[in-house]
């Protein structure tokens, strides 16, 4: 089965960090690439110190947020700052695919680990770069986090309340947004490889991904000189377009009407069909003039309920309604659960805990997680054995001479 | 980029995708970014649209904000470089066009919902049968089986499913409801997730020499993109909401002109944030000494900085800050991202003349490739703008046209 997936026998020589990164390369690991992540004791990845660990004890293999982000791939523990270090880098990348990374921009360069020196001993490489700012422009050398791409593209400016500030939206957004278009480069990329026999390298910009997604409010600033204002849940032409209160503590419900036909509905779905023709809400101008009226109307109603006795009631007369589901929920959904979408593998530290898993379902090449996520340094005797042909006394020396940590 | 030099462009490249043909039948946004992705990078697109039009034409924004099919802002950005045709799949010969047009393609993107595929012909075992190379992608709100397929959704209903809008909202506002991301963004992640899955079936096509059926489902891609929330429940039984813990600092604060974003997490880059506040002397008190105690500080904390960058302009802080590597940065509206000296100078926006919409600035494509530069060859087409060049490809006569325009097809 393995062999048959779509990268099968394609190797990544991941040298990414944090989140952007390694989510491009988690793509290609649930695609069957060979991912081998670089990393070093000496330097250990953000997410291995962040939370949740498993049952609360903090430690580097323990974190949930590493242990998602980085299925499916190997990790090789080398020390970069070390001359012998960076030529096993070297020579990993020789017999690599793909080079990923994402340093701010000249990183890899000052390593010793740029394109043009990286190419010369393997010509047709594909090599991209994920930096905050991308690798050209005055601010390229610039400092980006991934919280910061949700203000810094403009989506903080677009999204609040009325009458509030600017907001985030509550997670780094830009990360995986930026990490899902890298991969679709790489993917990219490669099959211009497969056609022509070319590498090349690809200069991606995580501000820019993260502009990439926002074009409509672009375009009305190019049209209009204005951006679209910031309307809470709200939505120009939709309504009721929102998250209404229902029974219970901090609980919601989406319900979104996007027609007069939906609104009749809804009113069937409320066991009230005569409020479809109340003058203030029959057509959709009306009900945005009186939007507060259809609002306060509206979780009046919902706060006599469950949000899962909304959703049943509303979905039953064919009105988009859903509850605003909690990380719990989802953990527990029957439905992604039939679906076959969790993964549980064993894995060194935390046993087998239940971990999001691949969103496409290919019908004759069934992608999947292949293994855990690896402890620091997991793969190093395999990478090095296996992969690169040390024997097992040469790496013994290295790792006395401490280039293996 | 200084020290690295990518290689030549070839002149004569149309992008790494150029050869391969994909036909696209989409609706609003998540099967249209897909294409556009592809149609970006040298794909030929063939997008095809109910007479009536792709219901993002009847989306703004509008010049003026006034209604015209061919004017909406959100159609022209997620249709560039791909070239437009109407088909009616709900009759036979619409159906039978469809066939035709999918034995010359590659790839079939599109984003019908489960129950509406058998009555509009796309069936992938039949599809199969004609063209066994065809990869076909289809798009939907909760993937091809489960017990919640067929629910209806819109885009906000479909980020409350996917867990994100619970993460999202005012902290310290329980009365508030959590609060959606501007825009369309579960079928922007849909979208790019279905980019991905293509190009991974379309690759391994090379080897096998078959297509294969993609099921990529929206709640799925948004479970998979939550950070360190969704994971917080297997790891340490914790719910993760919008109300709860934040690493900080880091916040939006408001500027003399503007607003920042104020983000110091490491120990170094608040040491040297508080060097450019000139080294107050509570910036080393102990209830703010490491990061774990300043959030836990935050309400003591966030006054002083919102004293401190009040009377600041938002451009001199940010500068200043990244100059001494702390990742500050603007809170940016539209405005400033098309006059940013940055964008620019990487040549981000690319500009096209539309034949009704005008010469207008488009955001360009997010990524710069050494050997196969992108280019925004044309605009979104017009609604039917390539019926007579499409279909008079696959030989259908102008009188044939002619006749399926008058019967609906078309």
């Amino acid at each position: 089965m393995t062999n048959n997936l779509p990268l099968a026998g394609i190797r990544v020589a991941d040298f990414t960090w944090v989140w952007a990164g390694p989510f491009a390369t988690l793509q290609l690991a649930h695609l069957g690439a060979e991912v081998i992540r670089i990393e070093s004791q000496s330097r250990v990845c953000v997410t291995r110190r962040i939370p949740p660990f498993a049952d609360g004890q903090a430690g580097p293999n323990r974190s949930g947020y590493y242990n998602q982000y980085n299925q499916g791939k190997a990790s090789l523990s080398l020390n970069l700052k070390k001359p012998e270090g960076l030529a096993i880098a070297k020579k990993l990348v020789s017999i690599s695919d793909v080079v990923s990374e994402n340093f701010a921009a000249g990183v890899m360069d000052k390593m010793g680990l740029g394109y043009e020196v990286l190419r010369q001993n393997k010509p047709d490489l594909i090599m991209i770069a994920m930096s905050g700012y991308g690798a050209s422009g005055p601010e390229s050398a610039y400092v980006s986090y991934g919280p910061a791409q949700v203000p810094m593209s403009g989506l903080s400016a677009l999204t609040g309340f009325p009458g509030f500030p600017p907001m985030h939206v509550g997670f780094s957004y830009g990360d995986p947004n930026g990490g899902l278009h890298g991969a679709f480069a790489v993917l990219a990329a490669l099959m211009h490889r497969a056609r022509s026999g070319e590498g090349q390298y690809i200069d991606l910009s995580q501000w820019e991904t993260s502009v990439a997604v926002l074009g409509e409010a672009v375009m009305d600033q190019v049209m209009n000189g204005t951006q679209p204002p910031r309307m809470g849940n709200r939505d120009p032409y939709m309504a009721p377009h929102g998250l209404f209160r229902c029974q219970g503590e901090d609980r919601w419900v989406s319900i979104v009407i996007a027609s007069e036909e939906e609104w009749q509905r809804l009113c069937t779905g409320m066991g009230q069909p005569g409020l479809a023709a109340d003058s203030r809400f029959a057509t959709l101008t009306a009900r945005k003039q009186n939007e507060d009226a259809l609002e306060e109307f509206l979780n009046a109603w919902t706060a006599t309920c469950t949000a899962e006795e909304v959703t049943a009631k509303l979905q039953g007369v064919g009105v988009a309604a859903f509850p605003a589901l909690t990380n719990k929920e989802l953990a527990e959904d029957p439905h992604l659960r039939s679906r076959g979408f969790f993964v549980e593998l064993p894995h060194h530290e935390v046993g087998a805990r239940q971990h999001a898993g691949v969103p496409w379902v290919f019908s004759d090449t069934p992608c999947q997680v292949r293994r855990a996520a690896p402890c620091l340094g997991q793969d190093t005797d395999d990478v090095m054995q296996r992969v690169l042909g040390y024997s097992a006394q040469e790496i013994a020396g290295l790792k006395e001479r401490e280039v293996l940590t | 980029m200084e020290n690295c030099q990518p290689p030549t462009p070839n002149p004569q490249s149309l992008g790494p995708l150029q050869g391969s043909r994909v036909v696209e039948c989409g609706q609003m946004v998540a099967a249209a970014y897909a294409t556009k992705l592809m149609a970006d990078l040298g794909a030929e697109v063939i997008k095809v649209e109910e007479p009536a039009g792709d219901p993002a034409r009847r989306r703004g924004p509008y010049p003026g904000q006034v209604s015209h099919l061919e004017k909406s802002g959100l159609f022209l950005y997620l249709n560039t470089n791909k070239l437009g045709v109407t088909l009616n799949l709900q009759t036979a010969r619409g159906q039978d066009l469809l066939q035709r047009l999918l034995q010359e393609a590659d790839l079939l993107v599109h984003n019908y919902p489960p129950a509406q595929m058998p009555a509009l012909g796309l069936n992938y075992a039949d599809l199969h049968q004609r063209n066994p190379r065809l990869v076909m992608t289809s798009i939907s709100p909760f993937g091809q089986n489960g017990p919640h397929r067929d629910l209806h959704v819109h885009d906000l209903t479909m980020w409350s499913a996917g867990g994100i809008v619970y993460l999202s909202g005012a902290s310290g506002r329980p009365d508030l409801p959590p609060l959606k991301a501007f825009g369309q963004q579960a079928g922007f992640q849909a979208g790019v997730n279905a980019a991905v899955g293509s190009l991974g079936a379309l690759f391994s096509r090379l080897s096998s020499g078959q297509g294969q059926h993609v099921d990529v489902s929206a709640q799925e891609s948004l479970v998979a993109i939550m950070e360190n929330n969704y994971i917080s429940w297997p790891y340490d039984h914790s719910v993760a909401s919008r109300l709860g813990f934040r690493l900080i600092p880091q916040d939006v604060f408001q500027c003399r002109d503007g607003y920042i974003y104020l983000l110091a997490i490491e120990d170094h880059q608040w040491k040297n944030a508080a060097a450019l506040m000139g080294n107050p002397e509570w910036a080393t008190a102990d209830i703010f000494q490491d990061f774990p105690s300043r959030s836990a500080n935050w309400d003591a904390l966030k006054p002083l900085l919102e004293d401190w960058v009040q009377d600041k302009s938002v451009q001199e802080l940010y500068h200043a800050a990244q100059a001494k590597r702390v990742p500050f940065a603007p809170v940016s509206t539209m405005g400033d991202l098309l006059s940013s000296a940055h964008l620019n100078a990487r040549g981000f926006f690319a500009e096209i003349t539309h034949p009704e919409a005008g010469s207008l600035r488009y955001a360009g494509a997010p990524y710069r490739f050494s050997a196969t530069p992108w280019a925004l060859r044309r605009p979104a087409p017009c609604l039917g703008q390539h019926n007579d060049e499409v279909y008079g490809k696959l030989g259908l006569s102008q009188t044939e046209l002619e006749e399926l325009q008058n019967q609906g097809v078309l």
